[in-house]
């Protein structure tokens, strides 16, 4: 019996990634060219900067708690580094390292507003969120900036580096290779690390199933907590590379909403919204579920209204099978 | 195991709302388009491109939908699709400051391998990439409405588009006829000096600015004729030329974001400056914060508390021809947007089928209370 059940929910989990495979082959029928290799790699690059916020975020959600400043923090890290590099002229890499740190800036201001001050993490993420917004234009002075494309003088190794490139292994032609995957894969890697084999990690869980009981077990939870923010908000600066590499120019006030994107990837890869649950690789598919199926429903002619509705959709089931599944959870353990 | 049936049938749920919508996809999409479309011939036309056997596909990527401008350039594109046989699909973002949803927009369409793409693109920066690939597989880009500026890449072969400088630079020499306004502008001294509105939504990008550029450099040489060397130009650094002590200040407004209440925020910053005389609202966005500003524009009229103010705009819209009808507005200089649409497919289809193409000038007019109702503007002036 036992095993029984562990096979069923074993099965559950399987189920996002199922999802995914029959997403894909679903569009693959019926999209308009949607099974081929330009389409697979739009769906990579689509999904690079979302999937850094929400790696980020993911850390957030498993604590019980919410970023909603994380898209326009991106788009803020993104603007003030175009900045510092184009209308300043910093070296492109001290650009890269202030996009990180304005990023990690406005993490550990969560933190400290969260943990130190004891606001509410919606409250206060909602401030910094208007704040980046507002910050990220004042020192554009509401321009918009640009970072360097391929063929740009100074700095064409941006692209190269973080988003595709051609380059050739032997004699074969490697064109437009996307070499953002590897990125987002090898900080998934870390991430998967930090959060499931280090005591950052387990504090994390720890604080999201019962801050008191973490908190009595002798568990420095606002040090920790000032950590988890400081974290998002550093993969949130690194977002905002990979937008920049992605859509080159940044528009001041943008971002809002962006946010809600990584946030229903992390939903749908079934972390719950109340904290204590969660694993960093339902994110990475939750994340590919959204690009697949945005890139999928323009593949069979529906416009950006649909893609928004069907995402909404998705993240309702999504959670729906996530309730299915705690139940089933709590059953056993009852048993 | 009843557990895992119900999880099972959620999912088998979620999926089949996805399998209903691609077989019904082509009705909804036609009932939503029959809602907002003008012209009824559309209809018919989309039907006969599906029936045809492998029509040339032509994706029209503009610059979104929010504004009725844009209708009237998809009206054009779509008269200009039933009229050549070919297929096109128009698409935008929601609003013109979403760069990435037309980036994405344009590499999805380029994933199922177009003939040619007719782009009016948000910034040229984000799509190099993507041209460069059009250059490389041989995909010419037309360019419309804005197009694409500044492109290197070779793949823009032509662009349908208004020339925006000169188009604004009507509105300067209006201005400049204006006998209330010049009277002003002679009276003026730096003590109590003239200032003249320029209110743009952005910036950014190229239609925009040209025109806040050619409104501004023809208003100062007006300008000029009556205050040598007391013409101030201020507000924004892109066009900034400050002269101490001015006589004539050219005040430029952008708005934080294109959102009517920020335009509405920048229209009241400007209605507020003492000694306006004149604005120039430089697109549809502009005009529609403006009158926001103003009491939905009554109070421009003759009892208003604006009453001497003197308004041009940009483009066209029903609140604008109505402001126009009523002669709240001085006039407002109009693109033609029909003919961007439809020059623009035409020029795609041309150059899908490998004959030469070239630039064309779409045009711009003038219109004010007494000939906007004429046959020739009328069709140029969408609601």
């Amino acid at each position: 019996m036992d095993s029984q059940v562990k096979k069923k929910l074993n099965m559950q989990k399987l189920l996002a990634p199922l999802a995914l495979i029959i997403l894909y082959v679903f569009f693959s029928i019926f999209g308009n060219n949607f099974f081929s290799v330009d389409t697979l790699k739009n769906i990579l690059e689509s999904s690079y900067y979302i999937g850094f916020m929400a790696f980020g975020v993911t850390f957030v959600i498993i604590t019980g708690g919410i970023d909603l400043s994380i898209g326009t923090v991106m788009m803020c890290s993104a603007l003030i580094g175009a900045y510092v590099f184009k209308q300043l002229n910093w070296p492109l890499t001290i650009a890269l390292f202030v996009t990180v740190g304005v990023g990690a800036m406005f993490g550990l201001v969560n933190g400290l507003l969260i943990a130190k001050l004891e606001l509410p993490p919606f409250i206060a993420t909602l401030g910094t969120m208007m704040m980046s917004q507002g910050f990220g234009s004042i020192i554009t002075k509401v321009q918009s900036q640009t970072w360097p494309t391929a063929t740009a003088e100074i700095g064409s190794w941006f692209k190269k580096v973080f988003i595709r490139n051609t380059f050739y292994i032997g004699q074969t032609k490697f064109s437009g290779f996307p070499v953002g995957a590897f990125w987002l894969l090898a900080f998934f890697i870390i991430g998967a690390l930090l959060l499931h084999n280090t005591k950052f990690g387990r504090y994390t869980f720890a604080i999201g199933s019962n801050e008191e009981a973490a908190r009595l077990s002798g568990i420095n939870v606002s040090k920790w907590k000032v950590l988890v923010y400081t974290v998002c908000g550093i993969f949130a600066g690194l977002g905002g590379i990979f937008y920049a590499a992605a859509y080159t120019t940044i528009t001041p006030g943008t971002g809002n909403g962006q946010e809600l994107n990584a946030i229903a990837g992390v939903v749908i890869g079934g972390t719950s919204m109340a904290g204590g649950s969660g694993t960093m690789v339902g994110t990475l598919i939750g994340i590919f579920i959204m690009s697949v199926l945005k890139n999928g429903l323009s593949a069979c002619g529906l416009q950006a209204p649909w893609q928004t509705f069907f995402t909404g959709a998705v993240v309702i089931g999504a959670v729906l099978l996530d309730i299915q599944r705690t139940k089933a959870a709590n059953r056993v353990k009852k048993s | 195991m009843k557990k895992l049936v119900a999880v099972l049938l959620t999912l088998a749920l979620v999926l089949s709302m996805f399998a209903c919508a691609a077989p019904a996809e082509t009705e909804e999409t036609a009932t939503a388009e029959e809602a907002t479309e003008e012209v009824a011939t559309v209809e018919t036309t989309e039907e006969a491109a599906e029936t045809t056997d492998e029509p040339i596909y032509i994706p029209v990527m503009a610059k979104g939908f929010q504004h009725q401008f844009w209708q009237a350039v998809k009206t054009g594109a779509e008269a200009a699709a039933a009229d050549y046989g070919v297929e096109i699909y128009f698409d935008g973002p929601a609003s013109e400051t979403d760069i990435d949803d037309q980036v994405n927009m344009i590499k999805t369409e380029l994933a199922k391998n177009p003939k040619a793409i007719a782009l009016a693109a948000l910034s040229t920066e984000a799509v190099t990439e993507i041209l460069e690939e059009c250059a490389e597989k041989g995909i010419p880009v037309i360019g419309f409405d804005s197009g694409v500026p500044d492109d290197q890449t070779g793949a823009v072969v032509a662009t349908a588009s208004t020339n925006n400088e000169n188009a604004a630079a009507i509105a300067a020499e209006k201005f400049g006829e204006n006998e209330t306004l010049v009277a002003k502008m002679q009276a003026a001294t730096p003590e109590n000096p003239v200032v003249i509105g320029c209110l743009s939504q952005d910036a950014v990008s190229a239609s925009v600015t040209g025109r806040t550029t050619g409104f501004v450099n023809k208003m100062k040489e007006i300008a000029e004729q009556y205050q040598p060397g007391l013409v101030s130009v201020e507000g924004h650094t892109k066009w900034e030329s400050i002269v101490d002590n001015p006589a004539i200040i050219i005040q430029v407004e952008v708005s934080a974001t294109t959102e009517a209440t920020s335009l509405q925020t920048s229209a009241n910053a400007l209605l507020a400056t003492p000694g306006i005389a004149a604005v120039f609202c430089s697109n549809e966005g502009a005009v529609v914060g403006f009158l926001a500003a103003t009491s939905d524009g009554e109070d421009l009229a003759a009892d208003g508390k604006y009453a001497d103010l003197v308004v041009a705009g940009f483009d066209a819209g029903t609140a604008q021809k109505n402001a126009i009808r009523n002669g709240w507005f001085y006039g407002s200089v109009t693109q033609d947007p029909y003919q961007i649409g439809y020059k623009a497919v035409e020029l795609a289809y041309e150059a899908a089928m490998g004959e030469e193409v070239s630039d064309v000038d779409t045009g711009a007019q003038w219109y004010d209370s007494t000939n906007i109702d004429d046959p020739d503007i009328a069709l140029l002036v969408y609601d």
